[in-house]
């Protein structure tokens, strides 16, 4: 792990959970932030592109990140106020260089199978930043 | 995540309700992959009641598209819901796959 503790300001506390390497643990969280963005009203748009974001940055987390080694862990810490959502994923990988992550709506590879989950995340989340190692992201989405 | 299968005239109709996510993935692809392999090429992906497609998923769709296009078949979208109509546009993947309103129309054009 690389990332700091995440501090709690005005937005409110973080919420963190530490996930083994499993793609059946990635449920619980969305269930759990769904949740919370239903109790805070926002509309289904705003579901959708939280959960397709938190899902894609979890699966890159465990199947790229950690290699799915299930000896590895994901810390995904969220908080949630009426104004935005924020969300951060933390790998214990090696991490990567986004820029070198092919286009994937280039026409030459519209029918490769996969590379499309950091491009979902950017264009469904208002900011999506990599550390400069790349083994963590930083997400947030705004009302 | 449901998977039910009817026939069409000569086309298979896969028929996904509920959230086609990552844990769901594997039942998709052996729903149309195990039908291509079965000699089913000509297929419909009924999605009128299906709320979420992941990245993973639509990997199972492009799979499925190029090996039933590699057999002389097709996949074929139909009834997409605003979300997943939007995430197919920002994809490009409308650029691959051929998307119906529902899949009567889909089950005509074939």
């Amino acid at each position: 792990m690389t990332a700091n503790p995440p501090k709690t300001d005005d937005l409110g506390a973080w919420t963190e959970r530490v996930l083994p390497t499993s793609l059946t643990e990635i449920r619980g969280t969305e269930r759990d932030v769904l949740m919370r963005l239903r109790e805070l009203a926002y509309d289904d748009d705003h579901l959708f592109a939280v959960r397709l974001a938190l899902e894609e940055a979890l699966v890159n987390a465990m199947k790229h990140g950690n290699h799915s080694d299930p000896t590895r862990s994901v810390r995904v810490s969220y908080r949630i106020s009426p104004d935005r959502v924020e969300i951060r994923v933390v790998d214990e990988g090696p991490g990567f260089d986004p820029s070198q992550v092919p286009d994937p709506t280039a026409d030459e590879n519209l029918d490769k199978p996969c590379g499309r989950g950091i491009m979902l995340m950017r264009c469904y989340m208002d900011k999506v930043e990599f550390s400069p190692r790349g083994n963590e992201v930083f997400m947030v989405k705004c009302r | 995540m449901k998977i039910q299968t009817r026939t069409e005239g000569d086309c298979q109709i896969i028929a996904i309700s509920g959230s086609a996510d990552v844990n769901a993935s594997a039942v998709l692809r052996e729903a149309l992959l195990g039908a291509i392999e079965s000699g089913m090429t000509r297929l419909v992906c009924d999605l009128a009641e299906t709320d979420f497609v992941g990245s993973d998923a639509l990997g199972v769709l492009i799979t499925a598209y190029l090996k039933a296009n590699g057999r002389g078949g097709f996949v074929k979208l139909a009834g997409l819901q605003p979300h997943l109509t939007q995430v197919l546009e920002t994809t490009r993947l409308n650029c691959l796959f051929d998307v119906y309103a529902d899949v009567a129309s889909a089950v005509a054009s074939a």
